[in-house]
């Protein structure tokens, strides 16, 4: 019905193969940024900015970045809150190291550090596949932190260890530290999401990406039909660890404020890799919704009680928060197996061949 | 089903319009962690801070005439959940209770820019005892370094200190490494060796290998700055290890009656820093029962008010509840703001006197505070284990304030430097 495909004829390539076939689609993801674009800053309590808008961004984009990696690729990474803090001691150091910097600019730049170091991770993919590359990538993940506490110079030897984002100016406005406004830090992170999705989106269906997609599925036929399994493995690592880092300096800059080495330990690498798993392997949008599943819900769960007037205590919340996101992920994976993303592809087929059943 | 919508639209607005009916008061958010991995630490001083004020309700209906509206929110001692709730009772609160170093240092920065004062007793950044640079947090009463500072003066008269070995036992986090520099720099002045073994978070459970270090460094001494799980372990471990108990000494955090009754007798001579005593006997706690305990308002039991952390949840609040009463008194009316708040914490004075008025006499030793001073630098007694409870090992020792204040301008200083803009209090004078 609302989806009906009847008369939207492709007469090219071109147009077959465009970004949205379907007029529809174009037009819901255009409701979607007016939302996001317009809509919700004009609404928007500080709340809802700093628990809800700008932490579902910056998730939604290291789920992305981890997305490049393990979906797209076929790698398995259990190291992307390490690679997050790359990017953030990255973009700490150069604030702080040279005060003149555009903090965008900054915040673009340290996803390259990270990328770096994430080929240099991403070497020991060449030999090993799989599980094994995935305790490398542990091995990273333990490495990073461990040196994020141990190397002085990186916090420019704060004695709790911890770094504290200063307030960052950018053509007269705050755009980072205590000072900023949600709204200004809302737009900012969103920006740099847009642009990146935008990236992501493009690469992924081009040439680089159909190698990625190759190596995944099967790399020795990969290899045969003359794709260069190393360029595409380490250019998959690189891409990845370009997004998470940039998600990682915006973690940092744009939301925390402050961070303290063990923030990038494993239990955020899970969490982004969850993400990713819930709203789908090898899909872009997925991750924006397996990040509002995961991130977002809780905290409206947490605020449900008191909004309907529902005497209960702020712990039993809690307990049964963490129950009914638990069983609600388990439900969607078993409806699903391939993630949010697969799940909203099947209700969309449905809706274009709607009233009938095949 | 009409109907049935239509009920539940009632239900749903009348409960709304009771929670506002019921929110009305000065409201007073606490972070709590009831949750998590810290949660058997929490709990009790939850429900010391919870009962006190529930107390200061049912028995004088509130404090000047308006009741407190003393509100958990939960965080799991979780930073992100922490800033969560921040966020959420900002709107509304007149003080910020962070109940975590690492959610102090995230709600720090912000403290100038939404003017709500951070109460934060014992724990915390220790320059937030310089008021003029922190003017919306309070660290009352005493700050890490002060304990740092009581615990070496009570070991240097046990015998001077110069030559000897002391090793650092800390959770490897800000809230561990805090007391570092203060005993950096007594280690120098002093001649003693300061060995720092840092226990990674994951490693809190089960520390065979910073044991095993401390085996083959033989410190004099061991001081530990625990939390949680961390102190269960250390002591379980320095009993199988055969450490002479009573060489060792915590932070107030790691003076919980629960940790040591886990090894019961062999924990004899165990010590702890801190700020309060439990004094079952103080006319407060007699009001606690009567009106909170035997009411069943509260979720506390016989055994958990005997102990140090449930006294101290009672001294917490009680601080808060005279800033508040003083900040009424100076802004002449009941329903204050945030800002007249920062004006009471910034004027305690705890004296003998006024602490025998409230029934907490022996609870907290006396303190005062000034626009200058937000912590109070009470001064703490050495808490000793008996093999069933804690007593009192020393009488009240006084932090070294002179090093301390140089450490903590300094430090402030450096802050305020690091997140320029920042505004300081140029009118305060002292």
């Amino acid at each position: 019905m609302l989806y009906r495909t009847a008369g939207q004829f492709k007469t090219s390539y071109k147009a077959d193969q465009a970004l949205f076939p379907v007029r529809q689609d174009a037009f819901l993801l255009a409701v979607i940024l007016a939302f996001a674009w317009v809509i919700f800053p004009l609404m928007a309590s500080e709340f809802a900015f700093q628990t809800l808008l700008i932490p579902i961004l910056i998730y939604a984009l290291a789920a992305l970045g981890l997305n490049i990696l393990t979906g797209y690729a076929g790698q398995l990474s259990l190291g992307t809150a390490a690679f997050m803090g790359v990017g953030a001691y990255a973009c700490y150091k150069m604030v702080t190291l040279m005060p003149w910097l555009n903090p965008v600019v900054a915040i673009l730049f340290s996803g390259v550090f990270s990328a770096g170091v994430g080929v240099a991770f991403g070497i020991p993919s060449l030999r090993i596949k799989g599980f094994y590359l995935a305790i490398a990538t542990l091995a990273a993940q333990f490495f990073l932190v461990w040196l994020f506490e141990k190397w002085g110079w990186l916090y420019n030897y704060n004695a709790s260890g911890a770094i504290q984002v200063p307030n960052l100016e950018m053509f007269g406005v705050y755009v980072a530290g205590p000072q900023a406004s949600s709204t200004v830090q809302y737009y900012v992170v969103l920006v740099i999401v847009t642009l990146l999705t935008l990236l992501c989106i493009n690469l992924t269906r081009g040439n680089l990406g159909r190698t990625w997609k190759a190596t995944r599925d099967m790399d020795i036929a990969a290899e045969l039909i003359g794709i260069n399994l190393m360029r595409s493995k380490l250019t998959a690592f690189a891409v990845s660890s370009y997004v998470v880092g940039v998600a990682g300096a915006l973690f940092v800059f744009m939301w925390r404020g402050a961070a303290e080495p063990n923030l990038f330990d494993i239990p955020l690498s899970f969490r982004i890799l969850f993400i990713a798993i819930i709203g789908g392997l090898g899909s872009i949008l997925g991750n924006y919704l397996g990040a509002i599943l995961i991130v977002g819900l809780p905290v409206v769960l947490n605020t449900l009680p008191e909004a309907l007037g529902i005497p209960i205590s702020s712990a039993t919340v809690e307990h049964l928060n963490i129950m009914i996101v638990g069983s609600l992920i388990i439900f969607f994976l078993i409806i699903e197996p391939h993630g949010l993303a697969r799940l909203w592809a099947l209700i969309r087929e449905k809706l274009i061949i709607w009233p009938f059943p095949h | 089903m009409k109907t049935f919508t239509r009920i539940a639209v009632a239900a749903t607005l009348g409960a709304v319009m009771g929670t506002t009916a019921m929110a009305e008061g000065l409201y007073t958010p606490n972070l709590a962690y009831r949750t998590g991995p810290f949660a058997a630490t929490g709990i009790p001083l939850m429900n010391g801070q919870a009962d006190y004020m529930s107390m200061l309700n049912a028995r004088d209906g509130g404090i000047g005439g308006v009741m407190i509206d003393f509100d958990e929110c939960e965080t799991g001692y979780s930073t992100e959940k922490g800033v969560e709730c921040y966020e959420k009772t900002k709107g509304k609160a007149i003080v910020t209770q962070p109940w975590s170093t690492g959610i102090t240092l995230q709600v720090l920065p912000k403290s100038n820019v939404d003017e709500i004062p951070i109460l934060a007793p014992g724990y915390g950044f220790s320059p937030m005892a310089d008021g003029k640079v922190f003017q919306w947090a309070f660290n009352t009463p005493l700050s890490y370094w002060d304990g740092a500072s009581i615990i070496l003066k009570y070991l240097e008269e046990q015998g001077d200190l110069s030559g000897k070995k002391i090793a650092f036992l800390h959770l490897d986090h800000p809230f561990g490494k805090e007391p570092l520099p203060y005993l950096e720099k007594k280690a120098e002045a002093q001649g003693f060796e300061l060995v720092p073994i840092p226990v990674g978070l994951k490693e809190m459970q089960n520390q065979s290998a910073q044991w095993l270090q401390i085996r083959r460094e033989r410190p004099d001494y061991v001081i530990m700055w625990g939390w949680g799980a961390m102190n269960a372990g250390a002591i379980t471990e320095a009993v199988k290890t055969k450490f002479p108990m009573e060489n060792m000494l915590g932070v107030w955090w790691a003076g919980h009656d629960a940790d040591l009754k886990i090894v019961g007798e062999d924990g004899k001579g165990y010590k702890s820093v801190s700020w309060s005593f439990p004094n079952p006997d103080a006319p407060v706690m007699a009001d606690v029962k009567q009106h909170v305990i035997d009411a069943g308002k509260s979720q506390t039991n016989e055994e958990e008010m005997q102990g140090v952390f449930y006294s101290r949840g009672l001294v917490i609040s009680a601080i808060l509840a005279e800033g508040i009463a003083v900040a009424q008194e100076h802004a002449g009316k009941a329903e204050i703001s945030p800002a007249d708040l920062r004006w009471g914490l910034e004027n305690l004075n705890f004296t003998e006197e006024r602490l025998e008025e409230l029934g907490m006499t022996g609870m907290v030793p006396p303190f005062s505070t000034s626009c200058s001073n937000h912590t109070g630098h009470s001064g703490g007694w050495i808490l000793e284990w008996d093999g069933s409870k804690f007593v009192k090992a020393s009488d009240l020792i006084m932090p070294d304030s002179e090093v301390i204040s140089e450490l903590e301008t300094a430090s402030a200083q450096e802050y305020a430097d690091a997140n320029a803009p920042w505004p300081v209090n140029e009118d305060c004078e002292m």
